[in-house]
């Protein structure tokens, strides 16, 4: 019963998600927003390294740097998705006190909403990766793909992002309406820190440092070794994680992920039980 | 001098963007309106009359599928900024203004998008904030403040402008007997000292018509059906005999209207307490007895009867045939 | 225009400013998150430039980039979309209401805003600056103010533009900014030069100010970069922003009538939950 509940809370809170990311317009002015937008984030980084290699995009290097930046997709959207969530039901909408105090779980709303965020972001990589292979040479061949590393990888990854997620919304909780910059700012970090466009053997020792206690960077090195194992051998050393088997990434991704499961679970909880004391579950703070 | 309000076959009509979302509504159905200047006039009408698209049209807020209106003696279509000096409007559960402002700085933020000196803005909401006993408030952040408090604060900012014609849209709505009774009092004591000074109240609160308002208009699907007097639309009522009667739960209801000599029928059942209220718009008091004896052969037992002096909810009962519930 | 009307406005650009200057010291987290993090996905950039061992001043294009980035963002999200939550809040009806134009509305949003603003893209420029070990040679301070205002006005002036469309819409408004966040940092050249996109691409994105602007403020920073990197001579470049100040604020002015007519007609102006 109790499953169910969980269940049904998840599906609803999916269906809602999907509705508030989808039916502002027609079907065919959605479809044309969900190519442009990720396509047009990942032609940035293709025009900076356009502009330095003059026009060459067929090396290992802008392989490596273009399927990072696509999978990159589903941590800032993810992280995004589940901080707006709180923002946009408290702030403008008004509606999260009255799903906070219905008898289901609120952690479980919160991954309902970043679960539909997940999908919708799937296409949208999917679609930059496809571009990219198609119109710019990315090294991805399907008969080389890591097929259970690679989806182990990824669903890792993306209950980590979520889990994350959840963390970030607690904080929301109790900040007001600017500190989207929360969202930004750990994506942010995660984009610096976490191997998404460069290896993490460029940066300065103690970011390095940094670099293996986050999850990201690890998923990172997974699902890239998974997509297209053929860059991370040619590369070698230079990603900084060669001296892990498969398995050991896997099992460092894990750990990690259970980590981040118990830190975020506690931070929201913290976060959750401040709000409540100081009444900022239905605040705002739009100015 | 020319009206404070006047409409011309006001009418407005909206179209769903999708024909799946729906048929057009007739929201307004040529209204003609006039409200002299210093009138404390009300709009009565149920959810969904068409009160607050007449208010949308009179503030310059929304244009008139047909018809013309003139607020001031200026038309809202054409000469919408000269109308906008002139006016202003408070809501019922309003949420405007901004939380992390205090009462008195979202009250002067709104004073200075009509020009107003801060000086004299700052005089003024002091003034009003103790007349509505909001002194003590007055350094409390918005998001802080009551239900009661916010609305006082609303019906301030609406005030403080000094309008020539304030529009007043269910201001008392979901308040308590204290809250509404200040805002009353102050409505009905600013129009009473600005004698140059209008008001046009809606609201389907019947009892805050009749005691605030000099002129009421009873609109339902966007008709004016009446525009009198409190006392002269009563009136129209008066012939008739109204009549009460409380009775235990009653099934069967429908054939009490049937009764010759009863005009108009309309009845609230109340499972919780096992009681039904009855009302009835007689023509002949004779009835009375075959309305008893009808009820008392279906075996339900009377608890009250009175006849009563007809009301405004009379009125429109016996105009449009169905009470506000 | 009598002085009453000027001084109307003027009363409400100050008005509408109040609350963003006041919730930015009553709000005080933004600090952290708007001086530090943004340098965030700056770096990202200044380090692939660094790993593909980019000319050094490629480096100075992204920290110039990243900080002009703040006031891309505080006109798609803290002004133009914020009326978007203005509707849902029941502001805007108070708004349309009063007798001002809307673009003092808009200004005091902007006004308020450009603290934040402000020193966001300061200490991203800074901080870029001292982590990532920049020169930069400024070869004129008065050009880099002119450029710096033409840009901001007709920047501002854009972004107007851009609100006007929350007038008659809602949510529809509200994705095409977050459609346009990333796409006009790529046709702008926030990150790499323009000139990059070839001619017509970079001209068509000429329409942006920001574009012009920022192509502008890396020649008068890189004077040595002009030859190869710069798009047009920065005398042509501001030349085309001032007819570009002129023409948005006259074009937001049309468009915010436009809408706001076209709002009233539909019933939209003030429908929340579009």
């Amino acid at each position: 019963m109790a499953v169910n509940s969980e269940l049904r809370t998840f599906k609803n809170a999916a269906w809602l998600g999907w509705q508030m990311e989808a039916n502002w317009t027609d079907p065919f002015l959605f479809a044309i927003y969900s190519v442009v937008k990720p396509l047009a984030g990942t032609l940035i980084l293709v025009f900076m390294y356009l502009v330095i290699t003059h026009g060459e995009t067929e090396t290992m290097f802008f392989s490596y740097m273009y399927v990072g930046n696509a999978m990159y997709m589903f941590v800032a959207d993810v992280l995004f998705g589940v901080t707006w969530v709180i923002h946009d039901d408290r702030e403008h909408y008004m509606t999260l006190k009255q799903v906070y105090i219905a008898p289901i779980k609120f952690e479980t709303y919160i991954f309902g909403r970043a679960a539909i965020k997940i999908a919708i972001t799937s296409f949208g990589v999917l679609l930059t990766l496809l571009f990219g292979v198609f119109a710019l040479g990315v090294d991805i061949d399907l008969a080389a793909v890591n097929w259970p590393l690679l989806v182990v990888a990824l669903i890792l990854g993306l209950a980590t992002l979520a889990i994350m997620g959840l963390a970030l919304g607690g904080v929301t909780f109790l900040t007001a309406k600017h500190a989207m910059g929360i969202n930004e700012g750990v994506a942010g970090i995660f984009y610096v820190l976490s191997g998404v466009i460069f290896p993490i053997t460029i940066l300065p020792g103690w970011a390095q440092t940094i670099s293996k206690f986050l999850p990201v960077t690890y998923w990172m090195e997974g699902v890239r070794r998974g997509l297209e194992p053929g860059v991370i051998t040619a590369l070698g050393p230079t990603t900084g994680l060669q001296g892990f088997s498969d398995l050991q990434l896997l099992l460092t991704l894990v750990l990690t992920a259970f980590a981040f499961l118990f830190i975020s679970l506690g931070i929201f909880r913290y976060a959750d039980k401040i709000a409540r004391r100081k009444g900022k579950i239905d605040w705002t703070s739009a100015y | 001098m020319e009206p404070a309000v006047e409409t011309e076959s006001l009418t407005r009509v909206f179209n769903p963007k999708k024909k799946k979302e729906g048929k057009s509504v007739t929201a307004l159905d040529s209204v003609d309106l006039r409200i002299e200047r210093g009138e404390l006039f009300g709009l009565l009408g149920p959810n969904g009359a068409g009160k607050t698209t007449l208010l949308k049209i009179l503030s310059t807020l929304l244009l008139p599928t047909s018809g013309k209106a003139y607020v001031a003696g200026f038309d809202v279509e054409k000469d919408f900024q000269e109308v906008r000096k002139r006016i202003n409007m408070v809501s019922g559960g309003e949420i405007s203004g901004y939380g992390l402002l205090t009462v008195r700085e979202n009250l002067w933020m709104f004073t200075q998008f009509y020009g107003m000196k801060s000086a004299v803005a700052f005089k003024q909401i002091d003034t009003m904030l103790e007349l509505f006993g909001m002194v003590d408030k007055k350094n409390e952040k918005v998001r802080t403040l009551s239900t009661g408090m916010r609305q006082k604060m609303n019906v301030i900012r609406g005030f403080v402008t000094d309008p020539d014609i304030l529009f007043l849209d269910e201001p008392t709505l979901g308040l308590d007997v204290n809250a509404s009774r200040v805002i009353r009092d102050y409505i009905v004591e600013w129009v009473e000292k600005k004698p140059d000074k209008t008001v046009l109240l809606t609201t389907h609160y019947m009892a805050e018509a009749d005691q605030l308002c000099d002129r009421i208009a009873i609109i339902d699907d966007g008709k004016i059906l009446a525009c009198d007097a409190p006392d002269t639309l009563k009136r129209l009522v008066k012939t008739s005999t109204m009549l009460k009667i409380d009775v235990t739960l009653l099934n069967n209801k429908s054939v009490l209207g049937e009764i010759p000599g009863v005009e108009k029928f309309t009845y609230t059942d109340d499972p919780a307490s096992n009681l039904t209220s009855l009302k009835f718009v007689l023509q002949d008091e004779s009835a009375v007895s075959d309305i008893v004896s009808e009820i008392v052969h279906s075996g339900a037992k009377i608890l009250a009867l009175r006849k009563t002096e007809p009301t405004l909810e009379d009125v429109f009962i016996k105009m449009v045939g169905k009470g506000f519930e | 225009m009598t002085e009453t009307w000027l001084l109307r406005n003027m009363r409400a650009v100050r008005g509408r400013a109040y609350p963003r200057i006041i919730g930015s010291t009553r709000e005080p987290s933004w600090v952290f998150f708007d001086v530090v993090l943004p340098l965030l996905t700056v770096s990202a950039y200044a380090y692939i430039y660094k790993f593909m061992k980019a000319p050094e001043e490629f480096v100075g294009f992204v920290i110039l980039g990243g900080a002009m980035t703040a006031f891309w963002l505080n006109i798609l999200w803290s002004m133009a979309s914020q009326l978007y939550w203005e509707k849902e809040i029941g502001n805007l009806s108070l708004y349309l209401m009063a007798p001002i134009s809307r673009m003092s509305i808009l200004a005091g949003m902007a006004v308020g805003g450009l603290f934040e603003t402000t020193l966001r893209a300061t200490s991203t420029l800074v901080i870029g600056i001292l982590v990532f070990g920049i020169a930069l040679s400024l070869s004129s301070p008065v050009m880099l103010i002119v450029v710096f205002v033409v840009t901001m006005v007709a920047l501002y002036g854009m972004g107007m533009m851009f609100a006007s469309l929350y007038l008659l819409f809602g949510r529809e408004a509200y994705h095409m900014s977050n459609l346009m966040t990333e796409p006009i940092y790529l046709a702008s050249g926030f990150y790499f030069p323009v000139k990059a996109l070839g001619f017509w691409a970079a001209a068509g994105s000429s329409i942006i100010p920001i574009t012009l602007g920022l192509d502008a403020l890396r020649q008068l920073f890189y004077p040595s970069s002009v030859s190869e990197y710069g798009f047009l001579a920065i005398g042509t470049e501001t030349l085309i922003l001032a007819i570009l100040c002129i023409v948005f604020i006259v074009l937001s002015k049309l468009s915010l009538d436009y809408m706001e007519k076209l709002g009233k007609t539909s019933g939209r102006l003030t429908l929340r939950w579009q």
